[in-house]
């Protein structure tokens, strides 16, 4: 009896040590930081990715968003026998390297990335092996629906999602901090017209074998970026793959002397500053010596021109006396007011510096006049030409789409009457000049052609050319511009082996205006509007 | 106390009603309460609504309190006579269950009893103490204590223990070798015996693990560092410890959990309830649960101890160490002083099978209480 009862004050000491033990744990718990905060456990492991939000474009389509997906980790302390868990995994995932590996499982590490990102395939199978020691992470993969079409401009991210180029780069913050889940970024762009504007260049760059192609298409009234194209491109969901040929922006980043299509701004400057009129002409009869140099027409009339020949015809003799008479500081002035001796702002970092002249000598002034000897992104080139036909105004172009009814800030550098004469000009430059290719009926398109020749050692290539066209729909109210660049465009038969911006450069600019005007509700009208034939019969006129 | 051994009153042949008077209420009392701290629980995770857990949990404990009566009212004689009985209906029905889950039902371990579905291992752990009591009960004092007659009490553990082992249920097993362990002990067996068993049990650790299933495997690693896999195996025990430690000292109030109202926590409802209570009631909420079950557990000691009868004492003893390996177990587990085996927490839990469990225990050990100064005869 004294056993048993012995036994159970064995039980009761037991019973009272065993609550006090819970008791005491409880406490302390309650005090510890282990249940205050999450710290102490996340230590060692990267930290769950807070989702990165969406980039839409201004319809809400899709150009970046997430897949959830997971990632394989181990920790080589709890790896029972690396060998054998290397070479099951290796049976999964057949590029693994193996050898890489086998010396981290066998590392001190705690921590070790075996695979990131696997396929929901690949994870089965991986959890199918049962390897004590491995682990996977919950990840996401950024994802580009569209692939190449908005590589430049939506960018890339690394395999840690953070931004490296384009938009994914200079919006990180505000697309890994969004306000809420639902606060994605809006961009200006139209994947449609991103579509259709990729798919002529393409089609352009093939045919006539192009090294290179820059494309944009521009809201000219409140600076919206509808579409921009630099060819070749890559795939940003492979981004590492990509040479910096393909990842180099030719819209924004490279800059070029663009040629006659800076006949516009030349032009535009003339009219506005008093220097010219419309009724004014020039002697193109023979090419122009400068000091040593000769500036000769590619299209060459030999004979008296009006101002809207020069311009419709593309005479760089004419603009060359043209500039002169504009005088170099009011020249200067206009290129400065129009944003040409600076970077331009815009949302992403990928943007040139222009290249211009320290000093002016005349020389200077008369090929600036026709876009040679200043060198500047199609970008800049885009924004400029719209303000010599939107009102006067230049306002910088923008990527991110703030909302319907929104218009950047313009700066104003012609007047309105110069805005009219510049939409006549452009267009009669379709009509009659080196752009008809471009022309589609009902949409009164206007354009300059641009042909540059491509600076070589000391000399300028006769043969290599940037050969552009910009474009501007309808005339009458224009609304959105289109610019193509093609680098070193070879001509065809069908051209007659002209690799001019008429030729080569036009065509797909008419062919994207066909293709986006119905798509951005531009109506087509049945006869042309009047104020254009006025100033044709200025060129018919003189003799 | 142990002038109540020698004075107590003898009460030989009392009437239903004097052993309903004999009854102590105020034991009844404490698991209405305790009871009551489930139900409250189980309406804050139902995020505020009777329905479907604390009604369903009410009506059970209604059930299970008018069998605990029931059986507190029994004759303990009679109890003794059903000792043996018990066992072996508990044993069929275990070997049956075992067979026709193998015989494809579905690997079936319930028996259905229309409101309260009950496995047989649940009614194994109170028939296993009862045969233990009888079996030590018929012997003398100064036969037990001889080796051979611990061959048949270490049977009557092994071979349902093994039986639910293999179903597999851990938890279960471990409860009802821990809990006839514990009345050999009782017994008086020679102390050095559990040494040598503590000793072997370790040096078998070794065996046991690579008899175990991979998911058991995982959570004794996972009890012994569950940081190691947050978000998978680790993540009930720091979610857990997190629910424990953010209730602070008086919680976050009631219904105010976020661990458990925004599912951190899986089977909040069940095994891991306690740290419901522990995040909206802080650590005066979990003492208090903590000091009720003192209170159930200590009165079944001393009715162990002032027991007159060897059965009694044996009887009150076991069953009072099965209920505080429940108790144990699982707050030691939701603290992780342990490693996550499913044990409920006794009356609290969402569930009707361990609850009536724990209330034909009690109901015994409340019978126990109510002739506590009855001698019983050696042999029948």
């Amino acid at each position: 009896m004294e056993t048993v009862r012995n036994r159970l004050m064995v039980a009761v000491f037991l019973f009272v040590a065993a609550f006090l033990l819970l008791s005491a744990r409880m406490v302390g718990l309650g005090f510890s930081p282990v249940g205050q905060s999450g710290e102490h456990w996340t230590r060692g492991l990267p930290a769950y990715q807070a989702k990165r939000v969406d980039i839409l474009d201004r319809n809400g389509v899709v150009l970046a968003t997430n897949l959830e997906t997971s990632s394989l980790y181990a920790d080589p302390k709890k790896v029972q026998n690396p060998e054998a868990a290397v070479r099951k995994l290796a049976g999964v995932l057949p590029d693994l390297a193996v050898g890489n590996l086998l010396a981290r499982l066998k590392s001190d590490k705690r921590f070790v990335w075996v695979r990131r990102k696997l396929t929901p395939q690949q994870i089965y199978q991986v959890n199918a092996l049962g390897l004590p020691g491995f682990f996977f992470q919950a990840e996401e993969q950024r994802v580009y629906p569209h692939g190449p079409l908005f590589a430049h401009l939506v960018g890339y991210v690394d395999i840690d999602g953070r931004g490296l180029g384009g938009i994914e780069y200079n919006f990180d913050e505000r697309l890994k901090n969004p306000l809420d889940a639902d606060d994605n970024l809006v961009l200006s762009f139209d994947v449609r017209v991103q579509h259709a504007l990729r798919d002529e260049m393409e089609r352009a760059v093939r045919i006539f074998q192009a090294k290179a192609a820059a494309g944009i298409v521009l809201d000219v009234n409140n600076g919206e970026v509808l579409a921009m194209v630099s060819l070749p491109d890559f795939d940003p969901n492979f981004a590492g793959r990509a040479s910096a040929d393909q990842i180099f922006n030719r819209a924004t980043n490279g800059v070029y002397e663009l040629g006659s299509v800076f006949k516009t701004l030349t032009v535009a400057m003339g009219l506005d500053s008093g220097a010219i009129t419309l009724a004014d002409g020039y002697d193109a009869t023979k090419p122009l010596k400068v000091a040593s140099y000769t500036i000769t027409d590619d299209h060459p009339k030999a004979r008296y021109l009006t101002v809207p020949e020069i311009f419709i015809y593309s005479s760089n003799i004419g603009a060359a006396q043209m500039a002169l008479d504009i005088g170099a500081e009011t020249q200067q002035a206009y290129f400065e007011k129009l944003g040409l001796f600076t970077a331009p702002f815009i949302e992403i970092t990928e943007v040139g510096r222009p290249i211009y002249p320290a000093y002016w000598r005349d020389i200077n002034t008369m090929t600036a006049a026709y876009g040679h000897g200043i060198a500047i992104s199609p970008l800049q080139l885009a924004s400029a030409v719209a303000a010599t036909i939107n009102g006067g105004y230049l306002i910088p172009a923008t990527l991110v789409h703030e909302g319907e009814g929104f218009r950047m800030p313009g700066k104003k550098v012609f007047s309105p009457e110069v805005s009219e004469q510049m939409r006549a000009l452009m267009r009669l430059t379709v009509i009659e000049g080196t752009g008809r290719q471009a022309d589609v009926p009902g949409y009164l398109v206007g354009g300059k052609t641009g042909t540059a020749e491509k600076p070589g050692e000391g000399v300028y290539q006769k043969h290599a050319t940037l050969s552009s066209f910009v474009g501007v729909f309808p005339m009458d109210r224009p609304r959105y511009l289109v610019l193509v660049v093609l680098d070193e465009p070879v001509g065809t038969k069908e051209t007659f082996n002209f690799s001019g911006g008429g030729w080569v450069a036009a065509p797909p600019v008419g062919r994207v205006i066909a293709r986006i005007a119905p798509i951005l509700g531009v109506e087509p009208l049945a006869n042309e509007v009047r104020g254009y034939q006025e100033v044709a019969l200025l060129v018919s006129d003189i003799p | 106390m142990a002038r109540s051994l020698y004075f107590a009153p003898r009460t030989f042949d009392l009437s239903p009603g004097q052993r309903l008077r004999k009854i102590n209420w105020l034991m009844v009392l404490t698991l209405s309460a305790v009871a009551g701290i489930g139900f409250a629980m189980l309406y804050s995770v139902a995020g505020g609504s009777w329905d479907p857990w604390a009604k369903n949990q009410a009506i059970r404990f209604g059930f299970a309190l008018v069998i605990m009566i029931g059986i507190a009212l029994l004759d303990l004689k009679w109890l003794m006579g059903l000792a043996y009985p018990a066992y072996a209906g508990a044993l069929v029905l275990l070997v049956l269950v075992e067979l026709l889950g193998s015989s494809g039902m579905g690997g079936q371990r319930w028996l259905d009893l229309g409101l309260i579905r009950i496995q047989p291992s649940e009614i194994m752990k109170v028939a296993v103490v009862l045969a233990l009591a009888k079996y030590f009960h018929t012997l003398t004092p100064e036969t037990y204590r001889h080796y051979k007659h611990l061959i048949i009490p270490v049977l009557l553990i092994a071979i349902p223990t093994a039986l639910v082992m293999h179903q597999p249920d851990l938890g279960t097993a471990a409860l009802l070798a821990l809990g006839g362990l514990g009345v050999i002990f009782l017994a008086g067996a020679r102390a050095w015996i559990f040494w040598a068993g503590i000793i072997g049990g370790l040096g078998a650790v070794p065996f046991i693990w690579r008899r175990l299933m991979d998911y058991q495997q995982d959570r004794i690693l996972t009890f012994l560092n569950p940081e190691s896999d947050p978000l998978g195996a680790g993540y009930q025990i720091i979610q857990s410890k997190i629910a424990l430690g953010s209730g602070g000292l008086f919680g976050k109030g009631f219904m105010q959990g976020t661990q458990s109202h925004l599912n951190f926590l899986p089977e909040m409802k069940t095994d891991f309830i306690f740290t419901v209570l522990a995040e909206e009631f802080g650590l005066a909420g979990g003492l208090t649960l903590i000091s009720l079950y003192v209170i159930l557990l200590l009165y079944g000691l001393y009715i162990s101890v002032s027991c007159r009868s060897q059965f009694g004492r044996m009887l009150a003893g076991g069953l009072t160490f099965i209920l505080f390996l429940y108790v144990f177990i699982n707050i030691g587990m939701v603290t992780g002083l342990l490693p996550v085996v499913g044990v409920p927490l006794p009356l609290v839990s969402y569930g009707g099978s361990a609850m009536l469990t724990v209330m034909i225990a009690y109901g015994l050990i409340l019978s126990v209480g109510v002739q506590c100064g009855v001698n019983l005869a050696r042999k029948d």
